[in-house]
């Protein structure tokens, strides 16, 4: 599309001046929301910022590293479940967060091994089973899971004079920002490309001298950190975390956001995650509804867009800078 | 004496983008052998593959009419019921299902009383099937397998039979065998479109013979007037050259006419 | 030693649905190479039209009938009206597979509208409760069903798949599909078989499980994913394979629930499929299609 010219203006994270413009004006509109916006949307939105953590990491191994996993939600749920347990024990939620993460990416790396030999369906499987099991294993251990009633967290005290839901936005939105930019920074280092060959071809690229055991099991790790911080931030927003939260519509869920969004793509995996929050929201009436529009959607964007909506958000972009000429 | 095949100035692109046939056009005349000579990656297995509509939505441009009827971008399955017989360099075979089943595969859509005979046909020109009937077609060896998937394309009753490269990879022993038995075909009335590497076998049986080169048809002429063509015989049939330099070896390459 | 053969007996009776689950995925597998991940959706509509033709008043069979082809329907007119202009516009396989997800949400969606997400009891001519005892072991009258059906479906796809025409044709094409598109099979329409007898198989299954669990939207959900891992586990594109997993996993999960605890009946299937496949990555019986670089 645009011609780059040098290494630096490849590793820029925003290219063009107008582009700056628009995102500015866009990040902007978002840090003021809770100044115009009803609450319900600014509590609406912080969940969609806590989603894009999650869609993001699941871009990285389905969208970039090409490696099918329907066991998010067990990741998730570990992460959750790990940021409670340290909550509890008193230990402040950055380094709870942490531990959330690192504990769902250390299972990541478990079920990466798997990944070394398996591929497609027979990966698909394995990653589902391990999905079932986290989830049995919750249900039926009251020490992990906290108990019959579901396990209480305590929930962050607003600081600044803001309001609860006004401080939690602001939270959210800086972590998710925080990923965002790393994500970025993922994708235009050697691991982006590295993921993006073994993608593309897993044998060529380990001819070409990409260390293939190593970053399959690195683009689990990663991808099961981001779902597990996501668990974290998900406990810490409702307070209350119970096994039920972490079924295999879960995953199928944060599968569609990126497979909507767009498969390989940041901004995708942001539109996914504000797709999968908002249609419930839109339909909240009509609840059985809710899988039929993403079904139907997924079979449009695949038949018509198999970029997503980001892809379909890329061509309009460029057919009005090149208005009127096409 | 009609065309049975007219193609008509076809293209062919791979990807959208790569051209593999550049406006070519052949004529194919009822019961005689027809050769397509070339290198590698002249585009011969291109031609044919577009002629059976395995390339969807192929050829981009130009027509491809079969006794009279237009058959360009028409499904594989409607093709080969108009008795178009594609043999692909591979062989196409079933490898898992055994001989008998290979061949009974090659019936499909056929209910006459001439099956019989067919069969008696195909295992007179190859005995070696009979034999083998139960066996899985993956265990066969290369040259039975190539008669494997002649016989199979016989019991379709072709009116068009094409092959590609019959003598892939076989011994010249095995791959004279397999000439043999298509000139038998041919003598039995069915026309052949045969494309080669080999242009010493190939331009033995065949009547007449087109020479192709980077997708386009660069020379055409019957088997004989091939056969006397200096650059036909110095690049194909490795003839002559030997002569031109009285040391031995030549300054220059000798420009082609084509 | 008694309470052993409980188990086997009463695996082999849930082995059986999961064998034929698992051949539906089989069958779809081997003939377009696609994940099936909308074929346990399909069960559940296909018995829940059977649930709603019984609410009519018709009698058992025919509604069985008709719920299994009213499943083949669906997934046919899939096959034709999704997959084949999704592959006219050269999806990848993982997008094929990602469209049987939506298929899967979209059907669920529309269960749960119009069947509603109440768990109902779904009459069947066989008794759960009606028991016969072989000595110390006890079986229903439904498992005997289950079992005997799954037999004769297996029976039946052995012959169909091996002694006919059409499978003769249906074998063909899932080997080398360019092949016998230029034999003049009419591919298209035996890949559309595969789908429907499927589906039919599917719900099938779904008619006889439906007794023993409650119907309500979500009731394959587990059966399709212990279906899967059966496939799987006999290897992907082998229909015997998938009989054998399908039997395996209903008995070991039985044993599991048995002998070690209740609680992780299904962690413990899964963990054996995991097992296996880092012995075996393509299954006991398949053998993997081989990829060229
Ligand atoms: N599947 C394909 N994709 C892209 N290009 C192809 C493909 N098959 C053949 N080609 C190209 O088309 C040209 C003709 O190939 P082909 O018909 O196989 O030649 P031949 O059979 O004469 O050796 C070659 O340049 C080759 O690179
Ligand atoms: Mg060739």
């Amino acid at each position: 599309m645009d011609l780059i010219e040098s290494y630096k203006e490849e590793l820029q994270l925003i290219r063009k001046p107008w582009t700056r413009v628009w995102v500015g004006a866009f990040v902007l509109a978002l840090l003021l929301l809770p100044w115009y916006a009803p609450e319900h949307i600014t509590y609406v939105f912080s969940i969609i910022f806590i989603y894009t953590v999650g869609v993001q990491g699941q871009n990285l191994l389905i969208g970039y590293t090409g490696q099918i996993s329907f066991g998010q939600a067990g990741f998730l749920a570990i992460g959750a479940f790990t940021f409670g347990h340290l909550s509890r024990l008193g230990i402040p939620w950055p380094i709870g967060l942490l531990g959330a993460g690192l504990a769902a990416g250390l299972f990541g790396l478990v079920v990466g091994f798997p990944s070394l030999r398996l591929k497609g369906p027979y990966l698909a499987i394995v990653t589902l089973g391990f999905g079932v099991a986290v989830y049995q294993v919750f249900v039926n251990s009251e020490v992990l899971s906290g108990g019959r009633m579901g396990m209480i967290i305590q929930k962050l005290s607003p600081h600044f004079g803001l309001s609860r839901i006004t401080y939690n936005y602001y939270f959210n939105f800086l972590i998710a920002l925080l990923f965002t930019l790393v994500s970025y920074n993922i994708i235009s280092s050697y691991m982006g490309r590295a993921f993006i060959a073994i993608r593309d071809n897993d044998i060529a690229a380990e001819v070409i001298g990409v260390n293939l055991t190593f970053y399959k099991l690195l683009s689990f790790a990663v991808s099961s950190f981001y779902t597990g911080v996501q668990g974290g931030l998900y406990g810490l927003f409702l307070g209350y975390l119970e096994p039920n939260m972490f079924t295999f519509m879960e995953a199928i869920t944060l599968f569609v956001a990126v497979i909507i969004g767009g498969l390989a793509s940041v901004e995708g995996s942001i539109m996914g995650a504000a797709f999968v929050i908002l249609v419930p929201q839109v339909f909240s009436s009509f609840k059985e509804m809710v899988p039929v529009v993403y079904g139907v959607t997924i079979l449009i964007v695949l038949i018509f867009e198999p970029y997503g909506l980001y892809g379909r958000w890329f061509k309009m972009r460029l057919y009005f800078r090149n208005w009127p000429f096409r | 004496m009609t065309a049975l095949l007219k193609i008509a100035s076809i293209e062919t692109l791979y990807y959208d983008r790569i051209y593999a046939l550049q406006g070519l056009s052949l004529e194919i005349n009822e019961k005689e052998v027809f050769t397509v000579l070339g290198p590698n990656g002249a585009g011969k297995t291109t031609l044919l593959k577009t002629i059976a509509g395995l390339l969807k939505d192929q050829p981009n441009k130009g027509t491809i009419q079969f006794m009279g009827k237009r058959i360009h971008r028409l499904a594989p399955e409607r093709v080969s019921r108009l008795g178009i017989v594609y043999v692909p360099e591979d062989r196409g075979l079933f490898r898992e299902l055994t001989v008998k089943e290979n061949l009974d595969l090659g019936c499909w859509g056929r209910k006459d009383k001439g099956i019989h005979d067919d069969f008696e046909f195909i295992y007179q020109l190859f005995p070696i099937l009979k034999e083998r009937s139960k066996q899985q077609a993956e265990t066969l060896s290369g040259g039975e397998q190539q008669m494997l998937t002649m016989a199979r394309a016989m019991l379709r009753r072709p009116k068009l039979l094409m092959l590609d490269e019959p003598s892939l990879g076989l011994a010249p022993l095995v791959a004279r065998h397999v000439y043999d038995a298509l000139s038998q075909i041919s003598q039995a009335g069915t026309t052949i479109l045969l494309v080669e590497q080999n242009a010493r076998m190939a331009l033995r049986i065949a009547d007449f013979g087109y020479i192709m080169e980077s997708g386009r048809i660069v020379l055409e002429g019957t088997s004989k007037e091939l056969q006397e063509n200096e650059d036909v015989q110095e690049l194909y049939l490795g003839l002559g050259g030997e002569t031109v330099s009285p040391k031995g070896w030549r300054l220059y390459k000798k420009r082609r006419t084509w | 030693m008694t309470n052993f053969f409980q188990y086997v007996v009463s695996g082999l009776s849930t082995g059986s649905i999961y064998a034929l689950v698992a051949l539906g995925l089989a069958l779809v597998y081997r003939s377009t190479r696609i994940l099936h991940f909308a074929h346990g959706d399909i069960t559940t509509a296909g018995t829940f039209f059977a649930f709603t033709l019984l609410g009519l008043n018709l009698h058992f069979w025919p509604a069985f009938i008709l719920a299994m082809v009213f499943g083949a329907l669906i997934a046919m007119t899939f096959y034709f009206c999704v997959l084949v202009p999704a592959q006219r516009r050269e999806a990848t396989q993982l997008g094929q597979i990602i469209l049987t997800v939506g298929l899967g949400l979209i059907l669920q969606g529309l269960i749960s509208y119009f069947g509603g997400t109440e768990p109902q009891s779904f009459p069947f001519p066989l008794s759960d409760t009606k028991i016969y005892r072989l000595g110390n072991v006890v079986i229903s009258e439904l498992s005997i069903g289950t079992f005997g059906i799954g037999l004769l479906t297996c029976l039946f796809l052995y012959l169909l798949v091996q002694k006919t025409r059409l499978g003769l044709a249906m074998r063909a094409t899932s080997e080398n599909l360019p092949a016998a598109q230029t034999m003049g099979i009419p591919t298209r329409g035996i890949l559309a078989l595969s789908w429907g007898l499927a589906a039919a198989l599917g719900v099938l299954a779904g008619l006889f499980l439906a007794p023993t669990l409650l119907l309500d939207p979500f009731f394959m959900l587990e059966p399709f994913l212990k279906g899967f891992a059966a496939a799987i586990l006999g290897g992907l594109n082998s229909l015997p394979g998938a009989i054998i997993g399908g039997l395996i996993l209903g008995v070991s999960e039985s044993l599991a629930g048995g002998f070690i605890s209740i609680a992780f009946k299904n962690t413990f299937a899964f963990l054996i499929i995991i097992l296996v496949l880092l012995v075996r990555p393509e299954g006991l019986l398949g053998e993997e299609f081989i990829e060229r670089v």
